[in-house]
């Protein structure tokens, strides 16, 4: 994108973990002529940069610019110049005085007594709070008898470490912002949510949401990485209201690989279980390793329960969560959120839990397993709601069969170099946040549909589409409730001014909820249509009936039986504007009244190489309940792309930090954060997707959502292929070559 | 901290740029702005190392205007191979894959279609990164390095080229004009062999092995290692416990303990710890030299 | 520095700094945008231009490196508003989903076809390693790369 008269926008970055800016001068970048921007010259608001929960669960901690810099990579000014080359050499002119403060890098370390406070104090809403053991926030919830655990016949109890990834979405973080003569601001950016990006401008710049316009734009994947506002976006505005001119501000890629990665965490898992292969209860301690800032840490603490307590059942359930600060990049979403990491400790514990008490591992998912009528608190305490559809046993059993289950290797039995283990892991993801109460998490989308004089129609919503096919998904939809073709229903381009109000594109809600407000408006817009047919052909409106008529390529309004009296949707609008009837159209808002979950269990073969200690793919058998399945290329699509990321989860990841200068060890370059290629994928033939047959009662046509269970079990089912390969578990991800040969040195010598 | 100076969408640093048409005017540059001065050949490492502000030349001398420089061509004493030939070339080319098909393999291990369309196998040379894949596989076919400079051509074995991590043997105003790969032995088999991150990554180890057998007995014998010293060595320990025996696994495993015992540690090695690195260059070794085997049994 | 380059079949004359990347001259100076930047370190694929014909990177290219020469961007591939065979495919095999990495995929799948009508799947793949999609797990678009050498085929 660009304007004329367009300035090019960059950051200005901490160098260091921790710091207090002492003194910046900018005098050199001002003399070369470039606009710049420091801590004093934005607002002093305090915020969380993501709008999904409710105020009274939303903790604070951000600004715009800061003058204490928590991480390497943090914003502490910004410049604005003719060209990008021009506001580079601006940046370099500035000269900043830091004062260095201690910083920590490991989430048990940082809660020490001792450790280097990195938060003060922040906001809750906005009451100030104190921050104690660099806790930002915690969680605490119990259910059930203890007496379940200790009267269980087998206890394990482990500590698990997952790995800190990158969502290295192909965009990088990127923003538009131009100054409108009115005083107000029009901004096209790298987002999942327009309206709570315009929520947020609002908060912070003070200009009256009427003069924030948010557009909608072609986005790249982001994988959760835009919910929140991008940090970018707050400091163009800056640039540009101080400027007065468009300013194009767009992260490099090593400016986006310190600007978010995925919640690290560290879990304690206590599960028991008793010799009849029934789950006898747990205890889970979960330390979110958050980084330098909170941006959804007390909603995420809630999911992570959410998602443990509702893989299996488990009669007592206890839990802490703690969200520790750390001085490292903030943490946000990354598909699935949490999901996949406490996926892989259950899944593994899971195996682990059936050898010992001498079960088979599939059948002790089928014993345990949380299903259709049983209650479903996926999205955390706040978000319950009963399951209505449920495909587990049809993913498990029909998996099983595919691959020969029962006949799979014992590691026991391998000793060569190379060694095969096929592996099961099972997952889910809630289709948004609906419920049937309000909850502490805000859920609800709309959409506007009106009919076209030719009998075309306008779909518009304010839903980003990422890629997903959430908005192929939503024409498929309307045109279905209505009788057309697909094409006969037009996507508008729209922004905040012309779209009502909708949360987010996020939490596997695209096609349940934003599909359901689609299919709101559509029955709206069907009932006028009926109503104006009815007057036409002089029918009762309920009575008439709808069809597609593919000569005319019309949808035809009929009175069935009767001779002649039929009208096209085309002769229907025409004949309203004629009359003066007015337009057949809705406007609607819509909360889902559940968040039923889609479920999805893997199989999958490796092959370990134990002199290099790589894992190869064999085979992978992927089933998926996502109730009706409305497009089944673009729904394989999501369980392709979901291997993947979680294939590459488990093997690959990882963003450790160089202690010594507090910046990540590959010091931003993605030649060091290496995910899968084409050749590091298995072949077409070795992978199998296949849907299982359900319909979801409370979604658009039985639907249900998809893009975040095609990754959650992943990694729990590829560590349990390489144990039944090599007979070693493991606790820490990712489980590379290095760790393999680690292992194998210390079992075999 | 270079954090601020670091920016990949442009080349943040300003240069003199020069394109000049005749070797001795390439030298005359070089002479003229010594450490001033970066050649410019397939750009897939300068310009990156540009934007990442690890090297800042106050002058570019792209010598892709120089045309003897891209030369493949077979020579009695070997295939002469310039130092501008693209990599997707040497890939490629069908003299290359005839004669020494594994510095043809070791070439199509590199980087992507889209770099080796751009990557030069001088340009991999000139790093002197001790993972470039085409630094050991020249070692290990003891190729011979042509240098130019104000007083005139010279040449010398490829293992003399190398000086250590990230330094080469060449002398202000020089440039590095090509290769001379001697042609193996009559029935030699040969192999390369990597591992990564991935498949598109710089080698975490790789090995490069050319054999000959006589009476089923290993003959001639050439294996080297990358990655896991400065710069990419010969293994001649190996070798010799290789030479005039049967190619058994015992023998084999014999001869690889030596090859782990090359493995010289960093301070900061960030890809692999040296343990890895010993145990994977010992099962690349097994690999390059059974699949070697193979192919000169083949060949009998 | 005085350039001259042909750039989708059309001669053009700029006037560039020699730092100048082609990849910011087609995006910034011809607002051929859609070449993209992903990682500007020849990691993603997402840049991948043709030069005299052979897919390169164009953050690794300096303009000044591409005078006399020619180049063919995403925007070249099309006749008019009849898609490539390519792109059809990949839009038929559902290959796109947030469709960032897709021409720098499709510009690659070019330059393969060209030089090897009737690929096999490791072919395929080993010719698009260079490419990066963090979507699909490449199912989609392997499978689109087929499709297009039989329609390509005929």
């Amino acid at each position: 994108m660009s304007f004329p008269n367009m300035l090019y926008g960059r950051v200005l970055k901490s160098p260091h973990a921790h710091a207090r800016i002492k003194a910046m001068d900018v005098s050199g970048a001002e003399a070369m002529g470039a606009v710049t921007l420091t801590p004093e010259e934005v607002p002093d608001v305090t915020y969380c940069p993501r709008l999904v929960s409710i105020p009274s669960a939303t903790y604070k901690d951000w600004k715009v610019l800061t003058d204490k810099p928590h991480y390497v990579g943090e914003a502490i000014g910004a410049v604005a110049a003719e060209s990008e080359e021009e506001a580079q050499k601006a940046l370099e002119a500035i000269e900043v005085d830091y004062e260095v403060l201690g910083a920590s890098f490991d989430a048990l370390e940082s809660m020490k007594p001792g450790a280097e406070p990195i938060h003060d104090e922040i906001y809750l809403e906005d009451d100030l709070l104190k921050v104690e053991n660099n806790v930002g926030c915690q969680l605490e919830i119990t259910e059930g008898d203890p007496k379940a655990l200790e009267d269980a016949d087998v206890v394990i109890e482990r500590t698990y470490r997952t790995n800190r990834r990158y969502h290295n979405q192909l965009e990088t973080k990127s923003v538009m912002v131009r100054p409108e003569a009115d005083g107000g601001i029009s901004v096209w950016s790298t987002t999942q949510t327009i309206h709570n990006t315009r929520l947020l401008l609002h908060d912070i710049y003070g200009i009256p949401m009427g003069k924030i316009r948010v557009y909608k734009v072609a986005l790249g994947g982001s994988f959760g990485s835009s919910i929140h506002v991008n940090p970018v976006v707050n400091v163009a505005v800056g640039l540009a209201l101080k400027s007065r001119r468009p300013v194009k501000l767009s992260y490099t890629r090593e400016e986006d690989i310190r600007d978010h990665c995925a919640y690290q965490m560290i879990f304690k898992l206590k599960l028991g279980a008793y010799k009849n292969g029934k789950l006898a209860g747990g205890r889970l301690e979960a330390y979110l390793d958050i980084g330098a800032h909170q941006i959804q840490a007390y909603p995420l603490l809630g999911c992570v329960v959410g998602w443990w307590v509702s893989l299996y059942k488990l009669p007592y359930k206890d839990y802490v969560g703690k969200a520790v600060y750390t001085n490292k990049v903030p943490s946000c979403a990354f598909r699935g959120y949490g999901n996949p990491q406490i996926s892989w400790v259950v899944e593994t514990m899971m195996d682990e839990l059936a050898g010992k008490i001498g079960v088979d591992p599939l059948d002790f998912r089928l014993n345990n397993y949380i299903g259709e009528g049983d209650i479903f608190w996926g999205q955390g305490p706040s978000v319950k709601s009963i399951i209505q559809s449920c495909g587990v046993e049809e993913i498990l059993t029909r998996g099983a069969e595919m691959v020969d289950w029962y006949n799979r290797p014992n590691p026991e039995e391998q000793t060569g170099r190379y060694r095969r283990g096929w592996g099961v892991g099972r997952g889910y993801h809630t289709s948004s946040a609906g419920a049937p109460v309000p909850s502490s998490i805000v859920d609800f989308g709309g959409a506007m549909l009106k009919m076209n004089e030719d009998g075309t129609f306008d779909y518009v919503s304010a839903l980003m589409d990422h890629g997903c096919g959430t908005q192929d998904a939503h024409i498929k939809i309307v045109a279905e409730e209505l009788c057309v073709t697909a094409d006969m229903v037009n996507i508008i381009r729209a922004d905040t001014g012309t779209t009502v109000y909708d949360v987010c594109t996020h939490a596997s809600r695209g096609v349940y909820s934003g599909g359901g407000a689609a299919l709101k408006v559509a029955m709206k817009v069907k009932e006028k249509i009926r109503d104006f047919a009815g007057k036409i052909l002089d029918a009762y409106p309920h009575a008439v009936r709808i069809r597609y008529d593919e000569e005319r390529e019309q949808a035809v309004v009929f009175a069935e039986g009767i001779e002649g009296r039929e009208v096209t949707y085309r002769e229907i609008a025409e004949t309203a504007r004629h009359k003066n009837w007015g337009t057949a159209a809705a406007v609607e808002s819509y909360r889902q009244p559940s968040c039923p979950p889609h479920f999805t269990g893997y199989f999958v073969e490796v092959e370990v190489d134990t002199w290099t200690g790589k894992v190869k793919l064999l085979r992978v058998v992927a089933g998926a309940d996502i109730g009706t399945v409305i497009n089944p290329m673009l729904a394989a699509g999501q369980v392709h792309g979901g291997f993947a990321q979680g294939w590459s989860m488990t093997v690959l990841e990882d963003l450790p930090y160089d202690p010594d200068d507090g910046d990540l060890v590959n010091r931003g370059s993605v030649a060091n954060y290496k995910v899968p290629t084409t050749m590091d994928m298995l072949d077409l033939d070795d992978l199998t997707v296949f849907f299982a047959d359900t319909y979801e009662p409370t979604g658009p046509f039985g639907a249900k959502g998809i893009g975040e269970g095609a990754l959650n079990p992943v990694a729990g089912t590829v560590a349990n292929a390489i144990q039944n390969a090599l007979g070693v578990r493991f606790f820490q991800l990712p489980i590379t070559p290095i760790r393999i040969l680690e292992a194998l040195r210390e079992k075999e010598g | 901290m270079t954090i601020n100076k670091v920016n990949t969408h442009i080349v943040p640093i300003e240069f003199e740029y020069h394109a000049p048409g005749s070797l001795d005017e390439a030298v005359a540059l070089l002479e003229k702005y010594g450490e001033d001065a970066k050649i410019l050949a397939g750009g897939t490492d300068l310009i990156p190392h540009m934007k990442q502000r690890k090297t800042e030349p106050k002058h570019i001398v792209n010598i892709k205007k120089i045309p003897e420089l891209a030369c493949i061509e077979e020579t009695p004493d070997g295939i002469k191979i310039g130092a501008l030939a693209k990599l997707r070339a040497v890939e490629l080319s069908p003299q290359i894959r005839e004669k020494v098909p594994m510095l043809s393999e070791a070439a199509g291990s590199i980087g992507s279609v889209q770099i080796r369309n751009l990557g030069t196998i001088g340009g991999n040379i000139c790093n002197a990164s001790p993972s470039a894949d085409m630094a050991t596989a020249l070692m290990a076919l003891e190729a011979t390095v042509h240098v130019y400079g104000k007083d005139g051509a010279k040449e010398y074995p490829i293992a003399e080229f190398f000086q250590g991590r990230s330094d080469v043997s060449l002398e202000r105003g020089e440039l590095l004009t090509g290769f001379t790969v001697p042609y193996p032995p009559e029935g030699a088999g040969s192999a390369f062999e990597k591992v990564g991150w991935t498949t598109f990554d710089i080698a975490t180890v790789n090995v490069a092995a050319v054999l000959t057998l006589k009476g089923g007995k290993i003959d001639h014998c050439s294996i080297a290692l990358g990655a896991c010293s400065p710069a990419p060595i010969k293994v001649a320990l190996a070798e010799e416990i290789l030479k005039g025996k049967e190619p058994t696994d015992e023998v084999l495993e014999e001869a690889m303990e030596f090859v782990a015992a090359c493995v010289e540690p960093r301070k900061r090695w960030r890809r692999a710890p040296p343990e890895y690195r010993r145990r994977s260059s010992q099962a690349l070794a097994m690999d390059a030299v059974g699949r070697a085997v193979e192919q000169a049994r083949r060949h009998q | 520095m005085e350039i001259e380059i042909t750039i989708n079949g059309r001669k053009r004359r700029f006037d560039v700094e020699p730092n100048k990347l082609l990849l910011n001259l087609v995006r910034d100076e011809l607002y051929l945008t859609g070449t993209k930047y992903g990682c500007g370190i020849g990691e993603c694929g997402a840049c991948t231009v043709h030069l005299d014909g052979e897919a390169v990177l164009a953050c690794m290219v300096l303009a000044v490196d591409a005078d006399g020469r020619s180049v063919t961007t995403i925007e070249g591939v099309a006749d008019g508003d009849k898609l490539d065979p390519v792109q059809e495919a990949y839009i038929e095999e559902g290959a796109i989903q947030c469709g960032f990495c897709t021409p720098g995929f499709i510009m690659s799948t070019k330059a393969l076809l060209k030089e090897n009508s009737d690929p096999s799947e490791g072919e395929i793949r080993e010719y698009l390693k260079g490419n990066y999609c963090r979507c699909t797990g490449y199912v989609n678009i392997i499978k689109a790369v087929q499709s297009a050498a039989k329609k390509m085929q005929g």
